[in-house]
């Protein structure tokens, strides 16, 4: 930090101390990310006794031992045909709405997009009674095919507020040059602006797939704990008991949740991170 | 969370942008209704606004149990949740929650991001780091803790060896709160001051190059320089955070204490849960629901005023 050596010593010590603050925050966050990664290969009395050190040996049966109890392979098979699914639906549903949410600029079109955009302030969660009526009223309470629908419905404010934002820097002379060679509307979106808009595409795939994957709420209350529906994110919490939780295998259960999201991110770092920084300030 | 994400930042922006001029007078066709945002629209009235609606509407309903056929109740569900004593505990809980953990984690954030934005060595690491509690699910994040905590999990193991005594922090009525809040700061922190450094990344260099020359320190060039020119921007990530603590704290609550020992873990948004899919009373539940939807409009009022730029 130190730049010059003649700072006075009440700023050395200040950019120290947001130094310290950063690094700690940093170890605070890395340590138990360690501690739950060696613990899930260890057993209950190795956690307990010596809860940062090494395993004695990297021995992979609290994976097995979890993945049988809550049968996480049936769940993240389910978690990823409904992100999957979802994904899919909130582009179909998104793309032609931003489609023409950037090319009006009549005053419908602004009342229409004023619309989703008060989306954000709707508390979702506090409707989730109503969400399940909504599912027990169509015949689809306990199934994954209710969230798949519900999804796409919270995603959409924040997907159409980004890829209209991306539409709209289109140039229309692009547009006008397709109409007058007869093309139609759905044309112009798909051979026009589709192929401009796929960093913004990118960016509410990935934002969606995070906030899809991660879902607790909604599938703990509208798919239930049917081992043949559940996600991943329901399943995880039934490896803490009330009486003698194993933690080695709780944590090994924790990680194996963790992989998808986490190789994602690691192959996508900069893509990921510039998606959720938008994801925020756009709008 | 990304649901949340952007709630703040279109409320703290009016949503007006002025058309360019001349465009809309071009063609006709333009001035239609934008057909193709139709299936999008009926999707979100479906699924988003009927719910909210229905939310209102039970919450004026004497509704006490799936089975029993719903009445009309007026204010009553009101009166009975304004007489409760887990109304105003829960309330307390969430006020606590927000008035320490909010300004707290806000500060925190701006100081990591000032000190990322430093480009001090090893900033690439910790923007990478930063990140992980955005990735991770509230149930992964949950169990991490859950296995932390318990009496004889990390924190306690940690401060044995020192001769201090841990506790079971979760089951113990004077910390579980502070270990709920203590749970949103860790995830919360990180993803907040990736976005305060965001903006404060477009601060020009020049700028803060010439107030080290006058010989201003690190303390006021973050307070006095960065804050100030990122205060709206803070403003927004305020709101956001706000509205997660308020709104989402129910599902850190139902993985850890569900909301005990006691009351004493019991927010707001954990009460709605809990009256609708433990004790089946409907009413109150949507109308503590519809309470807090008002409390969550007037919380982004407040931050907004606080937080307002100040150029």
């Amino acid at each position: 930090m130190a730049r010059t050596a003649l700072r006075p010593l009440r700023d050395r010590v200040g950019s120290i101390t947001s130094g310290a603050l950063a690094w700690i925050y940093c170890a605070l966050l890395v340590v138990p990310l360690y501690y739950f990664v060696v613990s899930s290969f260890k057993d209950n009395e190795q956690i307990f006794e010596s809860p940062l050190a090494l395993p004695g040996t990297w021995d992979f049966s609290n994976f097995g031992t979890a993945i049988d109890q809550a049968e996480l392979v049936l769940a993240v098979a389910n978690s990823v045909i409904t992100t999957v699914a979802a994904l899919v639906l909130t582009l179909l549903l998104a793309l032609p709405a931003s489609f023409a949410l950037a090319r009006s600029n009549g005053r419908l079109g602004r009342f229409v997009e004023n619309i989703f955009a008060l989306g954000f302030l709707i508390p979702s969660f506090a409707a989730l009674f109503p969400t399940f009526l909504l599912a027990a009223a169509l015949g689809l309470f306990h199934s994954r095919t209710f969230v798949v629908f519900l999804l796409p419905a919270t995603a959409l404010p924040l997907s159409i507020v980004i890829l209209t934002s991306f539409m709209r820097a289109i140039p229309r002379e692009l547009e006008e040059a397709a109409s007058m060679d007869g093309a139609s509307a759905l044309q112009v979106l798909r051979q026009v602006y589709l192929p401009i808009c796929v960093p913004g595409i990118a960016t509410v795939l990935l934002l969606n797939f995070l906030s899809f994957w991660n879902a607790y709420l909604y599938p703990l209350i509208l798919i239930g704990p049917d081992t043949a529906q559940r996600t991943i994110q329901v399943a995880l919490p039934t490896l803490k008991v009330d009486a003698g939780t194993d933690y080695g295998v709780l944590m090994a259960g924790t990680l194996f949740t963790l992989l998808p999201v986490y190789l994602v991110y690691t192959v996508l770092q900069r893509q990921m991170q510039r998606a959720l920084i938008s994801g925020a300030v756009k709008g | 969370m990304t649901a949340l994400t952007d709630v703040a930042s279109s409320a703290a922006t009016t949503p007006e942008p002025s058309p360019p001029p001349g465009r809309g007078s071009r063609t006709p066709l333009r001035e239609r209704f934008p057909g193709f945002a139709l299936p999008a629209l009926v999707w979100y009235a479906v699924f988003m606004i009927g719910p909210v609606v229905a939310m209102v509407l039970i919450g004026f309903l004497s509704w006490p149990g799936m089975l029993v056929e719903p009445g009309f109740a007026g204010l009553s569900n009101f009166g009975r949740v304004f007489a409760d004593e887990k109304f105003w505990a829960a309330a307390g809980n969430s006020a606590v929650q927000i008035v320490i953990g909010l300004p707290v984690m806000m500060v925190l954030a701006f100081l990591l991001a000032f000190y990322v934005v430093q480009k001090p060595r090893g900033h690439k690491v910790m923007r990478y780091l930063l990140f992980i509690p955005a990735l991770i699910s509230a149930p992964a994040t949950a169990m991490v803790f859950y296995a932390i905590l318990n009496p004889d999990g990390l924190l306690n193991g940690v401060l044995r060896p020192l001769g201090l005594d841990g506790t079971a922090w979760l089951a113990n009525p004077s910390t579980a709160l502070g270990a709920i809040i203590a749970v949103e700061l860790w995830s919360g922190i990180g993803y907040s001051a990736v976005l305060i450094a965001a903006r404060l990344d477009s601060v020009a260099p020049e700028i803060v190059q010439a107030a080290r020359i006058d010989g201003a320190g690190d303390w006021r060039i973050a307070w006095g320089m960065y804050w100030p020119i990122a205060r709206d921007f803070i403003g927004v990530v305020t709101m956001l955070q706000f509205l997660s603590m308020l709104f989402n704290s129910a599902q850190t609550v139902l993985l850890l204490t569900q909301g005990g020992p006691g009351t004493s873990t019991t927010t707001l948004s954990y009460l709605v849960y809990r009256k609708a899919f433990v004790e089946t009373d409907l009413g109150y539940s949507q109308a503590v629901g519809l309470i807090l939807f008002v409390l969550g409009l007037l919380g982004m009022g407040v931050i907004r005023r606080v937080l307002r730029a100040s150029h």
